[in-house]
């Protein structure tokens, strides 16, 4: 086991390494060879993650045990964060009549371990992430060269691997929430590294700043969790092999199949929980509310758009809801609120997309889109919907990775340019970059057998599954389900929108290309070639993903496995093909073969004011801005102005009233001895009035 | 040990005398012995929290440990009786010695007089040997303060502080120094007569026997085994809150403040913020949390909801601001109430957390009041609308104010987070189990929290508008160098606190384990009537405060 722990150390460590030395060394050293150590370490933390993969899978083969039951973790810990023993007591459910409380009641220490774990869930995530990144670094070696700070580029991009490796191998909410936070600052300074570009600070501070509206909830759920469960732990604390502390997602809870064990935790305040962490998940995953600080973050560099608001910081949220599954299946009401805000994020933001003009922020509202998917497959809180959501997870990385790359190499060529008005027909300029970008909008349309499709289909299978399952959420499941194919459509649609106005059509190059408008250099077209063929096949993981996430310690509740297996769905299967093939004609027929459609359609939609609205984000950031920052602004100066004349001004009346006092006191000290004289007279005869009478 | 904690404490005082007698000769001269001083004072405070920080942890119910529980209690303790009626009925010692609670702020009040040293480097050469020898004059009141182990001797040393900054900020301020520093003076000084008012009925209340002593410790034993009552008690805790509410300062009494720091010299700044605001918590926590327990816990929720009416309008007001030093002055207001916020939620969490964040606050403010300091000798202007793109000239200036940004609006991994996290835990837990308040507390926490989300926007805000953007610079005069980045010196300045700041963010258990058995020895009285009085309803928490008894971080894993 310990050369488990060896490989668990050294993927967070190794891109820590990295961005410690590249910000010692990149600006007097290094130079234009800064991006070094980040690939070399990424590319380390890459085999540390597959040996690591490799050792659980094996790892729970061995287990064998009947039934589909066994799971598989290991943690250990690093350091001791913070401790504050008996930091509170709870009374035991039976303790109701003891007079002294502290003689039945139990105490609980908060004890926050620095504590790494490894299970298939966090295994999937390490190699997916830091996969993605190993090619990303190799991208931007081409993508970022000359660029004035290309060594802060490559730290933050090593800060950024290190604390999402972290985020998914941590086994404690309060850490969880640490790195968190982290992979938000790192998101905040990429997406501001050309901090120059107002457009791109402001885009940064709006992500930092709806990020923590979202953690507002997240971090109060972990109240939440602390003051009900007595731990923030994931897993069991065992002494001597009796389970002082049960964790949240502990062997003791997994067997029993839900909370029992813990007396505070009832259905209600499981579901506040629920709900609080949802909300942080909202914020990170750019779910409806909390959506719009995404397509403007697309203002950073491409590399890191594909990487952090794309492949792996977004699905965090998507990770945290994955994990917390034995919660969300105890709260019974809030997975269907996953599921509704999933299934309407993903046909939102599919609506949105259909009219942007801006490449990647198409990109990015898909990306939103397809987050909602993973957010409704997990609200099915059954094991088909989480893994089928988690799967679209990892497939999404890959081939919407191959698409920002894409995205990425075309704005490289068009010196800057990335609306699609002001360029076409580029396939026979970069014949790398259209192949790999179709393969990769094939399998974000859901084509059989690109990655999207097998992944889409486990999604929609579940959906399904839910939508004929417990009567009671049926009916709301039938409707996401059909929400869920529009989406689909409107996938497809805007999808090839986006591939046929680029590289099809009348070759169109922006002037700001110059006349070196070229295919990428070899360093950006082989990660987009490896990428474009795992599009392609690595749907073909499906089965194998789905055997091997199923031992995840959360996953393993029998509660959540389905009474009996069924085979493959054909009809979901037939439905997608079909859905994606009208997308995919849809969009072919309208800018292939009669652009005259195009803008007859455009004029009835304006009419109807759908285009105005699909073209205007619906309005969100306006309607933030009129109902919440601007009250709080004007609110700010009101205060503010209060506090001058108010507050300030009742100190200030204070102040005034003893030199007023003293002002009116004052004429009387004129210096005249006289007049002292004769004060002192009537003074003495008032005191001898009063002591006469 | 004895030994040295007199000389870190009087060390300052010989240097300021030192100073004194030394106006003749240039600032570069003054200032160089002003460092040494005040370095040699940092080694010493550095050499006796490590020492501290030696000592055995106190097992607990162990008879044999009681040596080692006092040597936590009384660290390096002094003690000179220093008035004594004939009759020795009433005695005033000069006594002094470290505990957990008084520990990390002693240690950080010397550091930040190093980095006051640094960064008034070039700033101050009007008069530059007045100015040390009144900076090292502070550093003596302060370091006094926290190490008083005497009622009065603990009110001279808060008083004393006073005199100093006073003139610190009258003469070397800007331009409505005067108004401010004796605003500052009044408004502080008005508070702090009732304080000592209050102070003197402590001591008379627990010396009933006829002796009248002042010594912390002895007051507290004599008040744990004969209480006062809950009426005095509310009284007096209405004294001492008078001059420590408005020392925090707690909301409505911060208006001294912004004016104070706005015009105060950087130096001024970074102590005012980084150190004496704390003496406000530090008074609650020192007596009126074991002295007052029955008025503490009558009057928290009072001191809850001004603390978080602080904490959101100290954020809404700082984000209102044009002037950076006044929005960061705003921005401490918040930060305090955060404190407070803890320091009453009255349960372990939140208190260890609230005192955490005392030490936080005064790294990250002092930080950024340093940095505000550093822009102004560049430009002249505090004005954030004069200012813009700094990132592209000074990148260094700007890396430290986003680490410093990022350390106070609680990032995690730096320290602000720790103690942010904790206290509000604390104060959550002290919300969903708050019996019939529960609603009320729980309101509180919800709305403490909030204020995380106004501090990273006030904050970001200003660094994006001040640091971000295409660069704007205001006029330069002629025959003004081009504006440099950091020097040496001031990157010297910088990095102890940045360094700091990550250490308590990566391991601030090691921070709070030293404060533990003190906090909860303070806090027992307290903890114990809140549970007492929370209403009829069986316990359903009981916090471990009936535990006397400092503890043992238990290991169970």
């Amino acid at each position: 086991m310990s050369s488990l722990h060896t490989w668990m150390l050294l993927i967070p460590a190794l891109p820590l390494f990295a961005a410690i030395v590249t910000v010692a060394l990149g600006p007097k050293f290094l130079k234009s060879k800064s991006h070094l150590p980040t690939v070399v370490c990424l590319a380390g933390s890459f085999v540390c993650s597959a040996i690591l993969l490799w050792q659980v899978y094996s790892n729970c083969d061995d287990d064998g045990v009947p039934g589909g039951l066994s799971s598989f973790e290991e943690f250990f810990d690093v350091w001791t964060w913070a401790a504050v023993p008996d930091a509170m007591t709870q009374a035991s459910p039976e303790a109701g009549a003891a007079q002294d409380g502290s003689a039945n009641s139990s105490s609980f220490d908060f004890v926050i371990n620095v504590t790494l774990r490894t299970d298939p869930l966090s295994a999937i995530m390490l190699t997916m992430v830091t996969f993605v990144a190993t090619l990303v670094a190799m991208y931007s070696i081409g993508y970022m060269h000359d660029e004035p700070g290309y060594w802060r580029f490559f730290t933050y991009v090593s800060l950024f691997v290190f604390s999402m490796t972290m985020l998914v191998s941590v086994s404690n909410f309060a850490l969880l929430y640490v790195f968190w936070e982290a992979v938000g600052v790192c998101s905040y300074l990429l997406i501001g590294f050309w901090y120059k570009k107002p457009e791109a600070s402001a885009a940064g501070m709006k992500a930092f700043l709806v990020n923590r509206v979202g953690d507002f909830g997240f971090a109060i759920g972990i109240f939440l969790i602390w003051t009900t469960l007595g731990t923030l732990n994931f897993h069991d604390i065992e002494v001597d092999g009796v389970v002082t502390q049960p964790g949240v997602f502990g062997d003791q809870v997994i067997r029993d199949g839900g909370y029992q064990s813990f007396p505070a935790a009832t259905t209600g305040v499981l579901t506040a929980i629920c709900l609080l962490l949802f909300v942080g998940a909202c914020g990170k995953s750019a779910q409806w509310p909390l959506h719009v600080w995404l397509p403007d973050a697309m203002e950073g560099p491409t590399p890191v758009s594909a990487l952090i608001h794309a492949a792996t910081m977004v699905t965090a949220g998507v990770y945290m809801v994955a994990r917390c599954t034995p919660l969300f299946v105890a709260s019974g009401t809030a997975p269907v609120v996953v599921a509704c805000i999933g299934a309407f994020t993903a046909i939102m933001a599919g609506f949105i997309a259909i009219t942007q003009t801006d490449l990647k922020r198409i990109l990015a509202y898909s990306t939103v889109s397809q987050l909602g998917y993973m957010f409704l497959a997990l609200g099915t809180a059954s094991l088909a919907g989480v893994v089928g959501g988690m799967f679209h997870l990892f497939t999404h990385a890959f081939f919407k990775a191959c698409l920002f790359l894409g995205a990425g190499s075309v704005m490289h060529a068009m010196g800057g340019v990335i609306d699609i008005r002001h360029f076409g027909g580029l396939r026979k300029l970069m014949p790398v970059t259209h192949i790999t970008f179709l393969l990769g909008c094939l399998a974000l349309a859901g084509v059989v057998p690109f990655a999207g499709f097998w992944s889409k289909d486990l999604v929609l299978s579940a959906v399904y599954d839910a939508s004929h399952g417990d009567p009671a959420t049926a009916t709301t499941f039938t409707v996401l389900y059909w929400v869920a194919w529009t989406a689909a459509l409107f996938t497809a649609f805007y999808t090839f929108r986006a591939f046929f106005r680029t590289f099809y059509g009348e070759e169109k190059i922006p002037e700001e290309a110059g006349h070196h408008a070229h295919e990428s250099p070899k360093t950006m077209t082989i990660p987009l070639m490896v990428l474009g063929f795992l599009a392609l096949a690595i749907g073909a993981s499906e089965h194998w993903f789905v055997e091997f996430l199923g031992h995840t310690p959360s996953l393993s509740m029998e509660r959540i496995r389905p009474a009996e297996e069924h085979g493959f769905n054909w009809t979901v299967a037939i439905t997608g093909s079909v859905v994606a093939v009208l997308g995919i004609g849809a969009a072919a027929f309208m800018y292939l073969r009669s652009p005259g459609t195009v803008s007859s359609l455009t004029s009835t939609m304006k009419a109807a004011w759908l285009y105005q609205l699909s073209y205007g984000k619906l309005f969100f950031d306006q309607l933030y801005n009129i109902f919440i920052v601007w009250p709080l602004r004007i609110l700010a100066h009101i205060l503010y102005v209060l506090d001058i004349l108010l507050v300030d001004g009742l100190v200030n009346l204070c102040g005034w009233i003893p030199r007023t006092f003293g002002a009116v006191l004052r004429p009387m000290q004129i210096g005249l001895v006289q007049f002292y004289a004769l004060a002192m007279v009537l003074g003495l005869l008032v005191l001898i009035g009063i002591l006469l009478r | 040990m004895s030994t040295l904690l007199l000389i870190t404490i009087f060390l300052p005082a010989v240097g300021a005398a030192f100073l004194a007698a030394m106006t003749e000769a240039g600032h570069k001269v003054v200032r160089g012995v002003a460092l040494t001083f005040s370095l040699g004072t940092l080694i010493a405070a550095g050499y006796l929290t490590w020492q501290y920080t030696e000592l055995p942890m106190a097992a607990a119910e162990d008879a044999s440990s009681t040596a080692t529980a006092s040597e936590r209690e009384n660290f390096a303790g002094v003690d000179y009786p220093w008035f004594e009626s004939e009759d020795s009925k009433v005695s005033i010692h000069f006594s002094l010695g470290l505990d957990g609670l008084g520990l990390w702020m002693f240690a950080l009040s010397a550091l930040l007089v190093v980095v006051c040293v640094l960064v008034s480097w070039e700033a101050i050469r009007d008069r530059a040997a007045g100015f040390y020898s009144l900076l090292l004059l502070l550093e003596m009141g302060m370091l006094g303060v926290f190490a008083a182990r005497d009622l009065l001797l603990f009110y001279v040393f808060f008083e004393f502080t006073l005199f100093p900054l006073f003139f610190l900020i009258g003469v070397w301020g800007s331009e409505e120094r005067r108004y401010a520093a004796i605003k500052f003076f009044l408004f502080t000084f008005a508070g702090s007569v009732l304080t000592l008012l209050g102070l003197i009925t402590i001591a008379i209340a627990s010396s009933a026997s006829g002796e009248l002593t002042f010594s912390i410790p002895q007051i507290m034993a004599n008040l744990k085994a004969a209480p006062m009552s809950a009426e005095l008690q509310f009284w007096v805790f209405l004294a001492l809150f008078a001059g420590f509410a408005v020392k925090v300062p707690l909301f409505p009494f911060h208006t001294w403040l912004p004016l104070a720091h706005v015009q105060a010299p950087t130096a001024g700044s970074v102590l005012l913020a980084g150190v004496m605001l704390k003496m406000g918590t530090y008074g609650f926590v020192r007596f009126s949390l074991p002295m007052l327990p029955d008025a503490t816990v009558t009057c928290m929720p009072w001191i809850l909801w001004l603390s978080v009416i602080g904490i959101i309008y100290g954020a809404l007001v700082a984000l209102a601001q044009r002037d950076i030093k006044r929005l960061i002055a705003y921005s401490s207001v918040s930060h305090l109430g955060f404190c407070m916020l803890g320091i009453f939620a009255l349960n372990r969490l939140g208190l260890e957390g609230g005192v955490l964040q005392m030490v936080n606050h005064g790294i990250s403010t002092g930080g950024l009041f340093a940095i505000v300091g550093m822009i102004y000798e560049r430009y002249h202007t505090r004005q954030i609308a004069e200012l813009g793109g700094l990132a592209k000239r000074t990148p260094w200036l700007a890396f430290f104010m986003l680490v410093m940004t990022f350390s106070s609006i609680g990032l995690p991994g730096l320290n602000g987070f720790a103690g942010e996290f904790l206290l509000l835990t604390g104060m959550f837990q002290r919300g969903w189990y708050g019996g019939a308040s529960s609603a009320e507390f729980l309101t509180i926490a919800v709305l403490a929290v909030s204020g995380v989300v106004f501090g990273a926007w006030y904050m970001l805000s200003l660094v994006r508008r001040v640091f971000f953007g295409p660069l704007k610079e205001p006029m330069l005069h002629d025959g003004e160098p081009e504006v440099k980045d950091l020097s040496v010196r001031e990157i010297a300045s910088l990095t102890p606190l940045a360094v700091c700041a990550v250490l308590i963010g990566l391991f601030p258990g090691f921070f709070l384990d030293q404060m533990r058995g003190t906090l909860n020895d303070l806090s027992a009285p307290a903890m114990a009537k809140y549970e007492a009085h929370r209403d009829g309803e069986a316990p359903e928490v009981v916090q471990a405060a009936s535990n006397m008894q400092s503890q043992p971080l238990i290991e169970r894993q």
